[in-house]
């Protein structure tokens, strides 16, 4: 009688072993893939109903929406300027950048962002970002297949992330406002 | 050969400071050579000549640098005869003299440079200019007529590279690397400036913070606790003492190195204008012609590096003034002008607007000759040409390979000048225009943004929007009465100083609301800019601040209105809007009355902003209100045809605005819609019980649907829609 029990407890054991070893391994190999495979750090934040995302990179600050002076006949995209570190700044509307987009709430932080261009302008936002990662390959297989500002990249749990690639997004606009004129 | 590295110093400033002098020198011969000089002005001025020539030469003698001491020598003699009989001097004398300024000065810049040893013997060059001297009696008896060959020896304007018979010497002396000094890049200086600014405005809050102790010191007295806080009052008193105390001195500090950064970096303005004056007399020389040049400002100091980008701009303008502008002395003679053409450069700088006019009384822009020029040089075509007006075609001039020119010659023809200026002027983020009137002359005005230094600003407001403007251009302030306003039917008057001026309602112009007729007692400022007067209607003038401008950002550069912004005590910024927009023709840039009107009533920025977008791209004339109070005030002054109104505001929300509304006669039917960051069934039942027509959740006020919704409650009122 004492043999059975032992054997249980054996067979346990080697059970136990056995999905301890499976789960390191399976670790390891998370771990191996996850040092392999390069990253894209980004910004990423809520607008509407769905998700967007700027360049970690390219973020510079994130500050509550208020000492904004409004400026009269501006384009409709401006939402003002602001004094940023001894600059001034133009706090400017993503949604109407975007092309009209709807929103859950009202945006209450700026995102001050380098524009590619080496100057620096703000952006509404209706919540602080949140910094997380896409993979590498995805960022630059969206950018090949992109012809705008905004990239569609999926995360490794199928979200969809609108990327915005500053650098397009100001040349767009500011051709816009050229074109405008 | 090895050069003692003191003396080279010494020749280095001597060549800097030979500059200078001849400089000095170079002014008083062109005023030599005018006419209707007194007898005791002509003495001066030969007495200072004969002293500046005496100190070059004796400058050089002393560093051994025998070369030059001859020359200033044969420029004594030459001039001697003259001086002794005190008279105007003689044109082909001026142009020996200068001739001989300009070798004097290569010479001395080459000794400089440490290239004097592989100069040429200056015997020939010494030759020439002793033969070209006057001989005493004649220089003395025959003005002119001994030396009519001159001109033909006179130097050439530019020349390429350092001969001796060649061009002036470059204008910028080696002054940097003569003192003994630091050499800083421009990055360090325009850190170090913006370190200075923020000083500044740590001042400026050092100084809200005493005010706000002041307040504490008050509200603590207001309580009636007199002697329980006598102890606080009288601690919170020597703190604030103190703060201002810090804050003058701070105020001080901020001041000195303002002071010191502007010597380092700014020159006046004379010192590129000046050498204008000889490049003017020895062009018109050249071309036959007579033309006297009058510089207006000359005072104003500015970045020498605007400085430097600038003295080719306006090379290209007054050479393009005498080649084109001016007629020949008989011409002008004929058309009943003085036979000398007058060139103005007036520099004026208002706020941080730089204005740089160059002026001609020239025969003007002949739109003929510019049209066809234009359409034989495939700049524009035969219907793009019909379709311009004539400013329109003037602008043409500034287009890339335009020159009205059919030969090229040594001063233009090529097609090369006002693109270069244009091109100069907006790489330093300025603009250029054009006004010319046929047989009267030509103006150009170059306007330029000028990022240094503090300037007085009068602070106004037109409804909520604080703005200011540059005190230079503000005249006066008054109250408006009726018994002086002149009210039509397009736009009103006002009756000043034997004018009638035009009124121009602040609010109307920056398209916060609809213009009307300034109310009794409302203030108003007598705005002036480039000649033009206006009567601007505010709501509110706040009082005078001295500010310090700053560019704006590229995304509202380009908004005419705007010169710049100003940080005020707070930390917010107030901008700063630009006289010549204020007083330019108002009429055109008004909105057609016929646009549909919305009023965007929001308490935040960012959703009026995006509502104002939508509706605008949809064909409105959008106007804003923060709030509930705002918005009621808006509807009891203008007519609108939709408010779109937030539900969620503090103070009064959207159902309170709609009753209020409902309760009047003139907005019971006006179609309200109501849109909320509520998106839910008892948030839309709510507003739609009180009374809107429509309701919308701002997750639904996507591109479109704003405008459909609009567009739908205003058909359903039977609105104008």
């Amino acid at each position: 009688m004492k043999g059975t029990p032992r054997m249980v407890d054996e067979a346990l054991e080697e059970e136990t072993r056995d999905l301890l070893a499976r789960r390191a391994a399976r670790l390891r190999e998370q771990g191996e893939s996850s040092v392999e495979e390069a990253v894209h750090w980004i910004a990423e934040f809520p607008l509407g109903e769905e998700r967007y995302a700027l360049p970690l990179e390219s973020l510079r600050a994130a500050l509550p929406l208020r000492m904004v002076t409004p400026v009269p006949l501006s384009e409709p995209a401006v939402i003002g300027v602001l004094r940023f570190q001894g600059q001034v700044l133009s706090a400017l509307s993503l949604a109407s950048l975007l092309g009209g987009h709807g929103w859950r709430q009202d945006p209450a932080v700026l995102l001050v962002v380098d524009r590619g261009d080496g100057e620096l302008c703000a952006l509404d936002c209706e919540a602080i970002p949140r910094p997380t990662t896409l993979s590498l390959a995805s960022v630059e297989a969206a950018r090949a297949r992109a012809e705008g500002p905004v990239m569609e990249v999926f995360t490794q749990d199928r979200q969809l992330i609108h990327l915005i690639d500053p650098k397009r997004l100001f040349s767009v606009s500011e051709a816009g406002v050229r074109h405008g004129r | 050969m090895a050069v003692d590295p003191m003396l080279q110093g010494l020749v280095a400033g001597f060549a800097v400071e030979a500059q200078e002098v001849i400089q000095k020198v170079t002014m008083d011969l062109l005023e030599l050579e005018r006419e209707g000089l007194e007898n005791d002005a002509l003495a001066k001025i030969y007495t200072r000549l004969g002293r500046h020539l005496h100190t070059l030469k004796g400058s050089a003698a002393s560093l051994g640098l025998q070369d030059l001491g001859d020359i200033a020598h044969r420029l004594e003699d030459a001039l001697a005869p003259l001086k002794a009989t005190t008279q105007k001097m003689p044109r082909p004398v001026v142009d020996i003299l200068l001739h001989g300024l300009d070798l004097f000065m290569l010479r001395a810049q080459a000794h400089a440079d440490g290239r004097g040893d592989y100069l040429p013997d200056p015997a020939a060059a010494l030759a020439q200019l002793v033969a070209s001297a006057p001989p005493p009696e004649a220089a003395a008896v025959l003005p002119g007529g001994a030396f009519a060959q001159a001109p033909a020896q006179a130097p050439a304007l530019v020349g390429p590279g350092p001969s001796e018979s060649g061009a002036p010497p470059a204008q910028e002396p080696q002054g940097e690397s003569a003192d003994a000094g630091w050499r800083v890049s421009a990055r360090q200086v325009t850190s170090l400036m913006r370190e200075v600014e923020r000083l500044r405005e740590v001042r400026l809050r050092v100084e809200e913070r005493s005010r706000e102790l002041e307040r504490v010191s008050t509200l603590l007295a207001k309580q009636g606790l007199l002697a329980e806080t006598a102890e606080a009052r009288t601690l919170l008193s020597g703190t604030g003492r103190s703060l201002r105390t810090d804050g003058e001195e701070t105020s001080d500090i901020v001041d000195a190195l303002e002071e010191g950064l502007k010597a380092i970096t700014t020159r006046p303005t004379r010192t590129i204008l000046e050498p204008l004056q000889r490049m003017v007399r020895d062009l018109s020389r050249q071309l036959g012609k007579e033309a006297r040049l009058s510089v207006v400002g000359a005072e104003v100091s500015l970045d020498r590096r605007l400085l430097e980008k600038l003295q080719g701009a306006l090379v290209h303008l007054l050479r393009n003034a005498v080649d084109h502008g001016l007629e020949m002395p008989a011409e002008r003679e004929k058309a009943g002008k003085h036979q000398e053409g007058a060139l103005t450069l007036r520099v004026e700088q208002q706020g941080n607007l730089l204005y740089l006019e160059a002026s001609d009384d020239g025969r003007g822009i002949d739109l003929v000759a510019v049209r066809r020029v234009a359409e034989k040089r495939g700049l524009v075509t035969a219907d793009e040409l019909a379709r311009l007006n004539d400013n329109q075609v003037r602008d043409l001039i500034f287009s890339e390979g335009f020159s009205t020119r059919t030969d090229v010659t040594d001063t233009s023809g090529r097609g090369v000048g006002l693109d270069a200026v244009r091109a100069t002027v907006e790489s330093l983020q300025g603009r250029i225009e054009v006004a010319s009137t046929r047989g009267q002359g030509t103006r150009f005005v170059l306007t330029l943004p000028v990022d240094l230094g503090s300037s007085p600003v009068l602070m106004v407001r037109a409804l909520e929007q604080f703005v200011g403007l540059p005190m230079l251009a503000v005249e006066s302030t008054q109250l408006a009465r009726a018994d002086l306003l002149r009210v039509g039917r397009r736009r009103a008057h006002l009756e000043h100083l034997g004018q009638l001026l035009p009124v121009v309602d602040l609010g109307a112009r920056l398209g916060l609301r609809a213009s009307t007729p300034p109310a009794e007692g409302q203030p108003m400022l007598i705005v002036q800019s480039g000649g033009r007067r206006v009567a601007l209607v505010v709501d509110a003038v706040v009082g005078d601040r001295d500010l310090v401008i700053r560019p704006l950002p590229s995304e509202v550069r380009d908004v005419a209105a705007w010169q710049g912004a100003a940080t005020l005590s707070r930390g917010e910024l107030l901008l700063i809007l630009r006289p010549d927009w204020v007083v330019s023709d108002s009429e055109k840039a008004q909105v057609s009355a016929a646009s549909r009107r919305a009023l965007v009533v929001d308490d935040s920025l960012t959703a009026r902003a995006l509502h104002r977008a939508m509706l605008e791209a949809g064909g409105f004339q959008v106007h804003l209100a923060a709030s509930g109070a705002r918005a009621l005030e808006r509807l009891a002054a203008d007519t609108y045809d939709v408010v779109i109104c937030d539900l969620d505001m503090e103070e009064m929300d959207g159902t309170e605005l709609i009753a209020r509304l409902r309760d009047k006669k003139e907005t019971r039917t006006l179609p309200v819609i109501l849109v909320s960051a509520h998106d839910s069934a008892p948030a839309r039942e709510r507003g739609l019980a009180s009374g809107a027509d429509g309701f919308l959740s701002k997750r639904e006020c996507a591109a479109g649907r704003l405008l459909a919704e609009v567009l739908d409650v205003m058909s359903r009122r039977g609105s104008r829609a």
